[in-house]
C-alpha cells in the first residue's frame, strides 16, 4: 500500500507540474496582450503599458515567470499594493491580473459554491444513473427499459442551458414554488443553501445521470452474463442477494474511474449551470479568467481540476480494490 | 402571473433561449414625485460585477452608473433624458470650469457641506489626491487622458512612487483646483466628470485594496461587498439633496446582484415577482426575439427604456497598404456594402440603424448628414466594379476580414458573413478571419498584428465629437506599440490642426458645429465604411419609476430612479 501511495503522489505532482507548463506555453502562443487589457485597450500609452506589464511581471522573459510561480509556490511572493506590500504565503499561486486579488483566495471563496453543487448535483446523478442502469438492465426490453433509453438520450441531448432555464421557468416563474436561486452558504443558512441549489443540482444531475445510467445498464448486463452470476444462482441465492451483493459490485467499477474524472471536471467546468443559476463557483471564475487573459487564475484552476481528477483517480483505484478483490494496491 | 408569460417563456428557451415578455403586470402606479420619492429597495440585476470598485481603475463615461450612487466628481452628466442629458453639470463644483489662458488652466471651487460618508469632510486635496493616484501602476485601467492634457504628467508614475504628486494640479486651498494643460482643451468639463475626479482620502487609501471598501462621496455607501455576487449599498447619512443638485437617491436601499444570465434577468424583471417588481438591469439589453414579442404586450412595451449610447461599428482599413493605399478601392468598398443585411446580422432595426457617418445622430456630436459613396440600402455593386476598374483591379481584388468571434456583437461572424456576401457581388472575395473576442481588440489595434480590414466600434467616452473622431483620425494618435484606433494610419497635417482648433473652443455648441463639418471632410476621403449605429433598450421592472434615457449613456439613471 505505501509503495503505491508513494509513487500515485510523484506521479501526481509530476502530472500537475506539466499541466502548469502546458498552460504557460499555451497561454504564450496565443495571441493578445493582458497587460494591454488590464491598462485599458483605449489608448493606454507605450510608457504606461510597460510600467503596467513590469508591475504584473510580464516583462520578464517567460522561464523567468515561470520560475517565479514555481517559487512562489515553496515560498511565497509579495507585490506591491501601493502604498504597503503585500504577502502572499506559500504555496502562492500569483495574484490575478484583474482582480489583484492572491489566486488561492479567490479559489477559496468559490470552492465551497462549485463543491456545494457537485457533492449535491452527484449524489443526484448517481442515484438517478444508477438506480435506472439497473433496473433497465434487470427489465430489458421492457418498459422499465425503453423508459431509460428515452432519458438517458433526452438527459444527453439536452444541453444544461435549456433544461436548466425549463426548470427556472417551470418551478420559479411558473408554479413559483422556488426563488429564483441566489447562492447562500451552508453555513448562514441550510434550508437556504438547499432551496438555491436543488435546481441547479437537477440541472446539472440530469446531463451526468444519462451518462451514468447507460453506463450502468451496459455494466450490468455484462456482469449477470458472466459465470460466477449463473454459479451463486445455481447455488441457490436469493435474486437479490446476487444482484446487490455480486453483480452490481462488479459492474460498479468502470463507474468509480468515471465518477473520478467527472468530479474533477464538474467542480471547475460547471459554468453554464452556475451562471444560468447565479452561482458565483469556479467554472463561472475560470470563463472570465480566460476571456480576459488571466494568466495566474486560469493556471491556479487548471491545477486545481488536474489535482481534483489525480486524487479522484487514487480515490477510484482504493475503491476499485474494495469492490473488486482481484484487484490489489501493490 | 399570467400564463401568456409562461407559455412565451418557454418557446423561448426552446427556440432561441430569449425573454418571455407576454404579461407582465401593471406599470407603476401614481406619477413620479421626486419629493415624495423616498423609501424601498431597488434591486439591479446584471450579467457582470463592476470591473472594479475603485474610482481609479474604472473607465466610465460619466461617472458611470453604478459608481456613480457611490462617487461624486468634479463635473457630472445632466441627469435628463435624451439630449438634455449629454450636458455637463456642476456636481462637487460649484460649476462646470472656469476656464483662463486659452482654455489651458481650468479652475473648480468645491460647493460648501461636502461630506464623505465617515462624516470628514471633501477637500480640494482629496480631489487631487484621488487624480494622483489615478497614475499609479498599481491602479491601472482609467481613463488616460489627463497623462497627455496636464503639464508634466507624462512621466508621473502615481502617489506611491513619487509623493510630491503633480505640479501642474494645484490646490491653493480647501476648496479651490487649479488645472494647468499642456494645449488648449475645450471639453476639459467633459474630462473632469471620470471617476478619476473623485475625492479620495489620503489616511484611507489602501492601495489596491481600496476597491473592497471605498469611501463614498455619494448617496449611498457600502454595506456589503461580495465581489462577483453581491454589492449591497444604504443610505449614506452625510449625503443630502442640499449639496448634490444632481442625484435624487430615492431608493432606501439598492441591492445590486451580478454574475446572472441575460435570459434570466430579463425574465426575472419581466415577471416582476416579489423583489423583482423593483428591479433594474444595467448590463442586459433586450434581443431582438424579446422586443419583438413586446408588440403583444402594450403593457410590458412601456416598461423598455430605450436610448440611444453613440456608437458606430465600422470597416476599418490599413491605408498606408495596398490595396487600400488607392482611395478608389475605399471607395468602391462603401458603395458595395449591404448596410440593410448588415443592420439585420446585427439584431435588426430595433437594435441597429445603418450610418453613413461616423458621428451618430446626436446634437451634442455635431452630426451632419452625408453620404459621399452611396450605397442605397442594399449596395451599389455596378458602382463598386466600375471604381474597382478604375483602380487596376478589373477583376475584383482579394482580401482578408478580421472579425471577433463572439457570436451576436457587433463585430461578430453574423456581421462579417452579410459583409463577405455583399462583397461578393462587386466581384470582391472576402476570406473571413475570426479572432478570438479576448484578444481581438489588441490584435487589431496593434499595428504589428492589424488585420487588413477589421470590423470595429468606437464610442465616445464623452458626448463631444472630439473623444470620437481624434483618437481615429489624428495622426498624433498613431501608436506603434499597441493599443492604437488610427486603424487607417491616417496622418494629415491639415486635419490634425483643425482638430487643435477645435479643441481650444469651450462652447460645447460652436465647437459640436466644428465637429461635425471636420465629420463630413473625412467621410469624403473613405478612411472606412461605417456600418451601423446601436440602439439599447432595456427592461424595468413593474414598480420602477422616473427611468429616462439620456444619450450620454443610453441607459436610464440609477441615481435617478424611485420605487415608491
Amino acid at each position: 500500500m505505501l509503495p503505491y501511495l508513494t509513487r500515485r503522489v510523484v506521479g501526481a505532482a509530476l502530472v500537475l507540474l506539466a499541466l502548469s507548463v502546458v498552460v504557460f506555453a499555451i497561454f504564450y502562443l496565443l495571441p493578445g496582450d493582458p497587460a494591454q487589457l488590464v491598462c485599458g485597450i483605449k489608448t493606454c500609452s507605450a510608457d504606461r503599458l510597460a510600467l503596467v506589464r513590469q508591475k504584473l511581471g510580464l516583462d520578464q522573459p517567460v522561464a523567468v515567470q515561470y520560475w517565479q510561480f514555481l517559487t512562489g509556490l515553496v515560498v511565497g511572493r509579495d507585490v506591491s499594493a501601493g502604498p504597503n506590500v503585500f504577502h502572499c504565503p506559500a504555496p502562492c499561486l500569483g495574484f490575478s491580473f484583474q482582480t489583484d486579488e492572491p489566486v488561492l483566495a479567490l479559489i477559496a471563496d468559490r470552492l465551497p459554491v462549485s463543491l456545494s453543487l457537485t457533492a449535491g448535483a452527484m449524489v443526484l446523478w448517481l442515484s438517478i444513473g444508477v438506480g435506472g442502469g439497473v433496473l433497465s438492465a434487470l427489465r430489458r426490453g421492457r418498459f422499465i427499459d425503453r423508459a431509460t433509453t428515452v432519458f438517458v438520450l433526452g438527459g444527453m441531448s439536452i444541453p444544461v442551458f435549456i433544461s436548466g432555464l425549463l426548470l427556472l421557468m417551470v418551478f420559479c416563474v411558473w408554479l413559483q414554488w422556488l426563488p429564483f436561486p441566489s447562492y447562500v452558504s451552508l453555513a448562514s443558512d441550510p434550508a437556504g443553501w438547499a432551496r438555491s441549489l436543488v435546481l441547479p443540482w437537477f440541472a446539472l444531475a440530469l446531463v451526468e445521470a444519462a451518462k451514468y445510467a447507460r453506463l450502468t445498464r451496459t455494466s450490468m448486463l455484462e456482469t449477470l452474463s458472466e459465470d460466477h452470476i449463473r454459479t451463486a444462482r445455481a447455488y441457490g441465492l436469493r435474486e437479490r442477494r446476487v444482484i446487490g451483493r455480486h453483480a452490481l459490485r462488479g459492474a460498479l467499477t468502470p463507474l468509480a474511474t468515471m465518477l473520478a474524472v467527472d468530479v474533477g471536471g464538474v467542480l471547475t467546468s460547471a459554468s453554464l449551470t452556475e451562471t444560468l443559476f447565479g452561482l458565483p463557483g469556479l467554472g463561472q471564475l475560470l470563463v472570465q479568467s480566460v476571456n480576459t487573459l488571466d494568466l495566474p487564475v486560469v493556471v491556479g484552476l487548471v491545477l486545481l481540476a488536474g489535482f481534483a481528477i489525480v486524487v479522484g483517480n487514487v480515490v477510484a483505484d482504493l475503491v476499485y480494490a474494495v469492490l473488486d478483490r482481484r484487484v490489489s494496491l501493490t | 402571473m399570467k400564463r401568456k408569460l409562461v407559455l412565451l417563456s418557454v418557446a423561448a428557451v426552446a427556440g432561441s433561449l430569449s425573454v418571455a415578455c407576454g404579461g407582465g403586470g401593471a406599470t407603476a402606479s401614481g406619477a413620479f414625485d421626486p419629493a415624495t420619492c423616498q423609501g424601498g429597495t431597488l434591486t439591479v440585476l446584471n450579467q457582470r460585477d463592476q470591473t472594479h470598485l475603485d474610482p481609479a481603475r474604472l473607465y466610465t463615461s460619466g461617472g458611470g452608473n453604478i459608481p456613480s450612487l457611490l462617487f461624486r466628481t468634479l463635473t457630472t452628466r445632466t441627469r435628463a433624458g435624451g439630449q438634455e442629458g449629454t450636458k455637463v453639470a456642476p456636481d462637487l463644483a460649484t460649476n462646470t470650469g472656469e476656464p483662463s489662458d486659452d482654455a489651458k488652466t481650468w479652475t473648480y471651487h468645491l460647493r460648501d457641506g461636502l461630506k464623505f460618508d465617515d462624516g470628514s469632510p471633501i477637500t480640494a486635496q482629496d480631489v487631487k489626491y484621488g487624480i494622483e493616484r489615478s497614475f499609479s501602476p498599481e491602479l491601472p485601467g482609467g481613463a488616460p487622458y489627463l497623462r497627455d492634457w496636464l503639464v508634466g504628467a507624462a512621466d508621473y508614475k502615481g502617489v506611491y512612487a513619487q509623493p510630491e504628486g503633480i505640479a501642474a494640479i494645484e490646490t491653493p486651498d480647501e476648496r479651490t483646483i487649479v488645472f494647468r494643460l499642456r494645449k488648449p482643451q475645450g471639453d476639459f468639463p467633459y474630462l473632469a466628470t471620470a471617476t478619476q475626479f473623485s475625492p479620495v482620502p489620503k489616511a484611507k487609501d489602501t492601495g489596491t485594496n481600496y476597491e473592497n471598501k471605498p469611501v463614498s462621496s455619494g448617496p449611498y455607501r457600502i454595506e456589503k461587498y461580495e465581489k462577483n455576487k453581491d454589492l449591497l449599498l444604504v443610505r449614506n447619512e452625510h449625503w443630502s439633496r442640499s449639496v448634490d443638485p444632481n442625484r435624487l437617491g430615492c431608493p432606501d436601499r439598492i441591492e445590486i446582484h451580478s454574475g446572472l444570465n441575460a435570459a434570466v434577468i430579463n425574465q426575472r424583471i419581466a415577471g416582476g415577482a416579489g423583489a423583482d417588481a423593483n428591479a433594474v438591469t444595467t448590463d442586459t439589453q433586450l434581443g431582438p426575439d424579446e422586443l419583438a414579442r413586446l408588440d403583444g404586450d402594450p403593457e410590458l412595451a412601456k416598461r423598455v427604456a430605450k436610448g440611444n449610447f453613440p456608437y458606430t461599428w465600422y470597416l476599418s482599413f490599413n491605408t498606408t497598404k495596398a490595396p487600400f493605399d488607392n482611395p478608389k478601392v475605399r471607395q468602391a468598398f462603401t458603395h458595395a456594402v449591404n448596410r440593410q443585411a448588415v443592420v439585420n446580422a446585427a439584431g435588426g432595426s430595433s437594435l441597429a440603424y445603418p450610418a453613413t457617418t461616423f458621428l451618430p445622430e446626436q446634437e451634442s456630436m455635431g452630426f451632419r448628414k452625408y453620404d459621399f459613396y452611396p450605397a442605397g440600402a442594399t449596395g451599389d455593386p455596378e458602382k463598386a466594379k466600375q471604381l474597382l476598374a478604375e483602380a487596376g483591379f478589373p477583376n475584383g481584388v482579394e482580401v482578408t476580414l478580421a472579425h471577433s468571434t463572439h457570436s451576436g456583437e457587433g463585430d461578430g461572424p453574423e456581421v462579417a458573413a452579410a459583409l463577405q456576401d455583399a462583397y461578393k457581388r462587386a466581384g470582391i472575395t472576402v476570406r473571413l478571419q475570426g479572432i478570438d473576442s479576448a484578444s481581438y481588440s489588441t490584435t487589431i489595434a496593434n499595428p504589428a498584428t492589424q488585420p487588413q480590414i477589421a470590423i470595429s466600434g468606437w464610442g465616445a467616452d464623452w458626448p463631444s465629437g472630439g473623444p470620437f473622431l481624434t483618437p481615429v483620425f489624428d495622426g498624433r494618435q498613431i501608436l506603434a506599440s499597441g493599443g492604437n484606433f488610427n486603424l487607417a494610419h491616417h496622418d494629415d497635417p491639415a486635419i490634425n490642426a483643425e482638430i487643435d482648433e477645435i479643441t481650444r473652443i469651450t462652447d460645447p455648441k460652436q465647437a459640436a458645429k466644428r465637429w461635425g463639418e471636420l465629420d463630413e471632410k473625412l467621410g469624403q476621403k473613405a478612411l472606412v465604411v461605417t456600418l451601423f449605429h446601436g440602439k439599447d433598450a432595456a427592461l424595468t421592472g413593474k414598480n420602477v419609476k422616473n427611468a429616462f434615457v439620456s444619450d450620454w449613456t443610453g441607459k436610464y439613471d440609477l441615481t435617478a430612479l424611485s420605487v415608491k
